[in-house]
């Protein structure tokens, strides 16, 4: 059977579609203010990708902030179901599911069936999630992909107000100042997020395997900083941010 | 600060024979530096040692301080009477009380303009630990109280980190307005 | 599948007589000059069986509540809440507090015109800043007496003579206070009656609550909130007693006949700490999935008074009249009504989150309960304070739980759209979906059914 999954996240929309369990067609687009629109064209060549046409896909469901105004799906998901969903098809013996998207960041508890038994999400903060780096990245003066490689050359960890994405923006403005290596403000940054994100798997009780999900897990930088605070490694699918769709397009085939 | 805090976690009897070798040493000490403005610093509970080294080394020194963890905790006497231990609670309850307890007039307000007068304050930070609500709803009362006794005040937002370059920028600031009015007087 | 089962319902028949209550003890506060009376401020916790002893025409404002109700109105709560933080006070203040400054220095009543100014405030000091936010008034209107009574003396278990006796001195000493500055004799009869007519609403509001064990619930949150709030006004008044007695049949009535509060009830709940107060929404919200909430620690243990029953099971607190009691004097009065306010369940979690723990989970067990809703409540530190801890006891207990961060009192903090979200989601962790179509995100689902 052919299923599709959209996540119609806070800034990019992704669909996956799935053949009997194998991703065979994605796409990405930026959400935007006519975020249906966005996911029609996402939609559609995800489906180019696949070389299908819009009738073989026999389910369709959706997931993400915006999941009630996605196209053409028939039933909506949690993002929390869907990380777990997707999670647990690619690593069996996944325990807990990190998910840090744009503006959310979530820590999950699963069981070996895929069923969610706790979680946990950033309360109205974006210090725990993408949009932090993006901010940081822009007080920096670097491009938001450079933050990663830069921060892992760092060897010297300091503190950062993990409090607040915008007061931590004019704490780098100090520090860059006071002529603290970028390397050593990008490395703390990622540590900020890090320490967020793992007070939340600490609330719902990690264990491993921990999977990492979403568009912040490309980020080597976060990656290093996040290890270290868990204190164990994470394992990381090739396409991180699309897990939640594909876990939608599963979902989808489940009924 | 320092004092204090090993005051709170140290046998009494060994720190008190540690505090009367330095008070032997202050008489005669000249710790060679210009004392600059005289500040007070007002507040909840604060071990920040770093702020008060940053604001010191803008030419102006802490003379004196009214917060939980400096003279508010060994303030007061213990007025000896028969019964030791109720001269003991007898300090505690006279003692000018954590703002919590401080109702229904505040007791602090006239014991922090008494230490402003006697240390010759010329201006207090007040500085206000986030989230400690007693200290919070005493704050916009004991700034009014100074301002009108001509006592300037500089009110800085304390958290688990603090913002140490726009910190310096604010003291500064102060700090030239208070020399500004020492020109004009 | 199965079929939900749907239960009878029927609005409560006493509502209106509640609501008119409300109303007219707002009204009797303003107007309480023109008659020649008395009026007084305070705490909804404080002691207002004993202003009783200065006349029948005394006449309270409760602080909290006052809060609450501007909070509920949240054009004339921002502008509170801004008129508070223009005149300097942080916002990480309670934020019943920050309304109700708010009120007073814009010199606007709630309920139309100028702030009714008390002749004395009469309060306790149940947490870190409850006598401080009449001390703040005072700030502002600084002729206004004030005498608080201090109250922290332990948990209910550790009471004894001591400390019992700290208290009713304060409170001799608040009579003799409040005779001075009002000029009034104080009559022990009406203090007498006052304190009898307190213990029997707060027991009979325990009683209530007791009913909601029933499978359906008779009540539901929601609903509750606008009967508890009596208490929370005149605990000490004959006509909320009175009232509550009224409630208590038609409740037990709804119980025997299996009238239910939500018709497609499936999914017990409770949740903990103040809601929010501006989007009350919340609790429908819930109903579209079956789920409602049948109480709190909050609804069931602020004006409700509690004790083991020889069954083992959490039932109202016999009264003293019940006892056969008869109070002779002021001083039995006073002690009386002490050690009754100090078995507050809502007072114990203040000197332990592991007493808080244990109420909750007791209620969780005998009001049959599927999972608890947290509000991480920024308004309340005094009832959000170990409530994380509150969060992995029931857990260990075996109860889902579900947090939400949010404010009382102050909007900004509060985010409904996430909450709802969280709330779908928590929602499909139990088991529990709407039936919607994919498209209609307004839609209102016809039942809620359990996943297989």
């Amino acid at each position: 059977m052919i299923t599709a999954g959209i996540d119609m996240g806070a800034k990019t929309i992704k669909v996956v579609i799935v053949d009997d369990g194998n991703m065979v067609g994605k796409a990405m687009t930026i959400a935007g203010f006519e975020a249906t629109e966005s996911a029609e064209r996402a939609y559609t060549t995800a489906l180019g990708e696949a070389g299908l046409a819009e009738g073989d896909v026999e389910r369709i469901a959706s997931t993400g902030a915006g999941r009630r105004y996605a196209p053409h799906a028939k039933h909506d998901v949690s993002e929390v179901k869907c990380a777990v969903k997707g999670a647990i098809d690619l690593y069996p013996n996944a325990r807990t599911v990190i998910d840090v998207g744009a503006e959310e960041g979530r820590a999950i508890r699963c069981t070996e069936d895929g069923n969610v038994m706790d979680f946990a999400l950033n309360e109205k903060c974006a210090a725990g999630a993408g949009a932090f780096t993006e901010a940081m990245s822009r007080a920096l003066e670097v491009k938001v992909e450079e933050l990663g490689p830069m921060s892992v050359k760092s060897t010297n960890a300091i503190p950062m107000n993990a409090q607040c994405a915008v007061f931590a923006e004019s704490e780098v403005v100090s520090l860059l100042h006071a002529k603290t290596p970028k390397e050593d403000i990008a490395r703390a940054v990622h540590d900020a997020i890090a320490s967020r994100i793992v007070s939340l798997a600490r609330k719902v009780g990690f264990e491993p395997d921990v999977v990492l999900i979403g568009g912040l897990a490309r980020n080597v930088g976060f990656v290093d900083s996040l290890q270290r605070a868990l204190g164990c490694d994470v394992l990381i699918p090739s396409d991180p941010e699309y897990i939640g769709a594909y876990g939608a397009a599963l979902a989808a085939r489940a009924g | 600060m320092e004092m204090v805090i090993s005051a709170q976690m140290t046998d009494k009897s060994e720190h008190n024979q540690e505090v009367r070798q330095i008070l032997d040493r202050l008489r005669s000490r000249d710790n060679g530096r210009d004392t600059g403005v005289r500040l007070m610093i007002i507040g909840s509970e604060d071990d920040d040692t770093a702020f008060i080294r940053m604001v010191e080394s803008c030419g102006a020194t802490f003379v004196v301080d009214e917060h939980c963890t400096g003279t508010r905790y060994f303030w007061n006497d213990v007025e000896p009477r028969d019964d030791r231990l109720e001269a003991i609670a007898a300090r505690y309850i006279d003692r000018v009380p954590c703002p919590s307890k401080d109702w229904v007039d505040r007791t602090r307000i006239p014991h922090i303009l008494e230490l402003a007068r006697e240390w010759n304050v010329g201006g207090a930070i007040v500085m206000q630990q986030k989230f400690c609500d007693p200290h919070e709803l005493d704050t916009p009362a004991i700034r009014k109280a100074l301002e009108e006794a001509g006592i300037k005040t500089l009110f800085l937002e304390f958290d688990v980190t603090v913002p140490m370059g726009q910190f310096k920028v604010r003291v500064e600031a102060f700090l030239e307005m208070l020399a500004e009015e020492d020109l004009f007087e | 599948m199965t079929a939900t089962p749907t239960y009878e319902t029927r609005p409560l028949q006493c509502w209106g007589k509640a609501k008119e209550i409300r109303k007219q003890y707002y009204v009797d506060y303003a107007s309480a000059h023109e008659r020649g009376g008395l009026r007084w401020a305070g705490g909804a916790w404080t002691f207002g069986a004993i202003p009783c002893g200065l006349g029948d025409d005394v006449y309270s404002l409760t602080s909290e509540p006052y809060g609450a109700s501007i909070a509920a109105n949240k054009d004339f709560s921002m502008r509170c809440l801004e008129a508070t933080e223009r005149a300097g006070y942080a916002r990480d203040l309670c934020s019943y507090m920050r309304n109700y400054w708010g009120s007073l220095l814009l010199d606007e009543y709630l309920w139309g015109g100028s702030f009714p100014k008390p002749d004395f405030i009469w309060q306790d000091h149940i947490c870190c800043s409850h006598a401080k936010w009449y001390q703040v008034v005072g700030d502002h209107e600084p002729d206004i007496p004030q005498f608080c009574i201090d109250v922290a003396v332990g948990p209910e278990g550790a009471i004894n003579e001591n400390k019992l006796s700290y208290i009713v001195g304060q409170m001799h000493d608040g009579i003799d206070w409040m005779e001075e500055i009002t000029g009034r004799t104080y009559d022990d009869e009406k203090l007498i009656e006052a304190v009898y007519q307190e213990c029997r609403s707060t027991s009979l509001w325990a009683e209530i609550c007791c009913l909601n064990k029933a499978i359906p619930a008779p009540l539901e949150e929601k609903t509750m909130y606008s009967l508890y709030v009596l208490g929370t006004l005149a605990k000490h008044s004959k006509v909320v007693a009175d009232f509550y007695e009224e409630l208590r049949d038609e409740v037990q009535d709804r119980v025997d006949n299996h009238i239910a509060a939500v018709p497609n009830e499936r999914c017990r709940l409770m949740s903990d700490t103040q809601p929010p107060w501006g989007f009350l929404s919340l609790f429908r919200y819930l109903e579209e999935y079956g789920a409602l909430s049948v109480g709190s620690l909050y609804t069931f243990g602020l004006i409700g008074m509690w004790e083991d029953k020889p069954d083992g099971s959490w039932g109202p607190r016999t009264t003293p009249q019940q006892q056969g009691i008869d109070i002779k004097d002021r001083d039995q009065a006073l002690r009386i009504l002490a050690a009754w306010n100090l078995s507050k369940p809502e007072w114990q979690h203040f000197y332990s989150p592991h007493l808080k723990t244990a109420l909750m989970v007791r209620i969780a067990k005998e009001w049959h309960l599927d999972g608890v809703l947290l509000h991480y409540n920024r308004g309340c530190e005094g009832l959000s304070v170990g409530i994380a801890e509150n969060r992995l006891g029931l857990i260990e207990a075996g109860y889902p739980v579900m947090t939400f961060e949010g404010n009382m009192g102050d909007e900004r903090e509060f985010d409904l759209a996430r909450t709802k979200a969280r709330i779908d989601t928590f929602m499909e962790t139990l088991g529990f979906t709407r039936e919607s179509t994919s498209t209609g995100s307004a839609s209102a689902p016809s039942r809620a059914r359990r996943c297989t």
